[in-house]
């Protein structure tokens, strides 16, 4: 007996078995939902009942169907991953749900939703299995379209944002190129300078050009000072007032002075850092300025604390005789007093046994570290 | 304390810069053996002279090849090298055998401090006071000189 003749005998005792006046047969029957069963027991599984809503959907008619293997439905888009997935579960007796492409009689594909549990009898032997599919063309449409918007967002958003790093590794590229040159020009006025200095023997000018040189350093160290911390917005004024005073070390050091220093950090906008320094720069030059003519010590006290809603920095010396105060030869109170103005700070100079200089700086542009 | 005599070579492309620098060196008592504005010309120079210290821009008239002239002048010629640049990125982690380095724009003091800091290192095989603020010691001679880890600043965090 053949397969084709054995299938239907089989279907026909199915259908023998469940007669017209079976409600659950007349529902599997008639159901919308597309359902088969295969003959487990037979070579190859072939189908021995396909419903109506089978036919419906995969366009075939009762007889094409009857004692074929279900695998009729597959075809060159079908993925096989898909296909030994059912394989195995139905070689281990469990059901299994899986989404796979079919093809109708007229070769236009579907995407399956098929579900197989194996149907056994008395004994536990699996006798049947029992198939039902679901046509989910139109949510796998919606599934690829999703994807394919997602995966061109995200191509999108990976390709702005490669543009974007280009540009800024350029800017930041661009900001090291002007830094060093703003650097090495720095360093070119400051040799010119001193150059320049070392020719001339004329006192008078000798000291202008000593003043011109010690401004320069001054906004060459706050220039140095600027680009090694990560934010390039503010400029740390208890860092560079101890780059300062360890530059001048020697020259304090020679001249009997000790420079004290008691510093809050606090850190100034960038674009008043060089205002900032050049103050600092002239009152601890007019300090160094002093001479000790009988042997004592001399001390220097530098202050940097808040107050309130201002800052106030301060440079003390402990008298001691000045050949000239530098503040009055060299005009560094003119630049002081100019400076102040521009900053909005108020200076306040107290003369008596030594020289008090104070200067005090809204906190607007200055902000605890 | 005596303070003797080092020789020493000044490689620098911006020429003004190279003149005051050696003005300062001999001021401080030192012979300067040449001055040199490309890569070649230092290395020539060093071959020739075999100096004490070598003071190296890392920008020259053929590039940036200071590095390599460190490389090279501390290796064959056993200089002692010093960086003066204004492009700190520049300087390898290893400082390409260089002692350490004196950021740029520099002051006359803080490359004074810092070459006699160097020749102190070098009459008394360590440091007699802490590196000078001006001069940044690479690690392997921090170590060597028990001066404490200074360590070379990190510019920008931006990743290339």
């Amino acid at each position: 007996m053949d397969q084709r003749t054995e299938s239907q005998r089989v279907g026909d005792r199915l259908d023998a078995e469940h007669g017209t006046d079976d409600p659950f047969a007349a529902a599997i029957r008639g159901t919308r939902m597309s359902i088969v069963v295969t003959d487990a027991r037979q070579q190859d599984e072939p189908i021995v009942f396909a419903n109506d809503a089978f036919l419906k959907l995969t366009g075939y008619v009762r007889d094409e169907v009857l004692g074929r293997n279900c695998r009729f439905l597959q075809g060159p888009g079908t993925d096989p991953a898909q296909i030994a997935k059912i394989r195995e579960a139905l070689a281990a007796g469990r059901d299994v749900n899986v989404e796979m492409l079919n093809y109708h009689k007229d070769g236009t594909p579907f995407w399956n939703a098929l579900y197989l549990s194996p149907v056994r009898d008395d004994s536990g032997e699996v006798v049947y299995h029992f198939g039902s599919q679901f046509d989910v063309t139109e949510k796998k449409r919606f599934e690829f379209e999703l994807k394919e918007a997602h995966d061109g967002l995200e191509r999108a958003v990976r390709e702005r944002t490669h543009d974007l790093q280009s540009a800024l590794d350029q800017k930041t590229v661009l900001l090291h190129e002007v830094d060093h040159r703003v650097k090495n020009n720095l360093q070119l006025i400051s040799s010119l300078v001193q150059l320049q200095l070392r020719r001339s023997q004329e006192p008078a000018v000798r000291e202008a050009l000593s003043a011109v040189m010690e401004r320069v350093g001054a906004v060459s160290t706050v220039h140095r000072r600027l680009f090694q911390s990560d934010d390039v917005a503010r400029f740390d004024l208890a860092d560079f007032i101890v780059d300062l005073t360890d530059d001048l070390g020697p020259i304090a050091a020679e001249r009997n002075l000790r420079i004290d220093l008691s510093l809050e950090p606090v850190s100034v906008a960038s674009g008043k850092a060089a205002p900032v320094a050049l103050i600092v720069n002239e009152l601890l030059q007019n300090a160094l300025g002093r001479t000790f003519t009988d042997g004592g010590e001399g001390r220097i006290h530098v202050i940097v604390e808040r107050r309130g809603d201002s800052y106030r920095i301060a440079v003390e010396d402990g008298g001691g005789e000045a050949e000239r105060s530098r503040l009055e030869k060299a005009g560094g109170r003119y630049i002081v007093d100019l400076l102040a103005r521009q900053l909005r700070a108020t200076v306040d100079w107290h003369a008596g046994e030594g020289t008090r200089v104070e200067i005090t700086l809204p906190v607007d542009g200055m902000v605890p570290a | 304390m005596t303070v003797s005599r080092m020789r020493v070579l000044i490689v620098e492309d911006e020429v003004l810069v190279a003149a005051e620098l050696a003005w300062l060196v001999e001021e401080l008592g030192h012979e300067v053996v040449g001055q040199a504005i490309s890569s070649d010309e230092a290395l020539e120079l060093a071959q020739k002279h075999k100096p004490d210290l070598a003071l190296v821009d890392i920008h020259l008239t053929d590039g940036p090849t200071g590095v390599e002239v460190a490389r090279r002048v501390s290796q064959d010629c056993g200089s002692m090298v010093l960086f003066m640049t204004a492009n700190q990125k520049r300087v390898p982690d290893d400082f390409a055998g260089a002692a350490g380095l004196i950021a740029k724009p520099y002051s006359e003091n803080g490359v004074r401090e810092a070459v006699t800091f160097v020749q102190h290192c070098l009459e008394a095989g360590c440091p007699q006071r802490r590196p000078p603020l001006s001069l940044t010691v690479a690690p392997s001679y921090a170590e060597r000189w028990g001066v404490g880890g200074v360590v070379k600043r990190q510019e920008s965090p931006t990743s290339h």
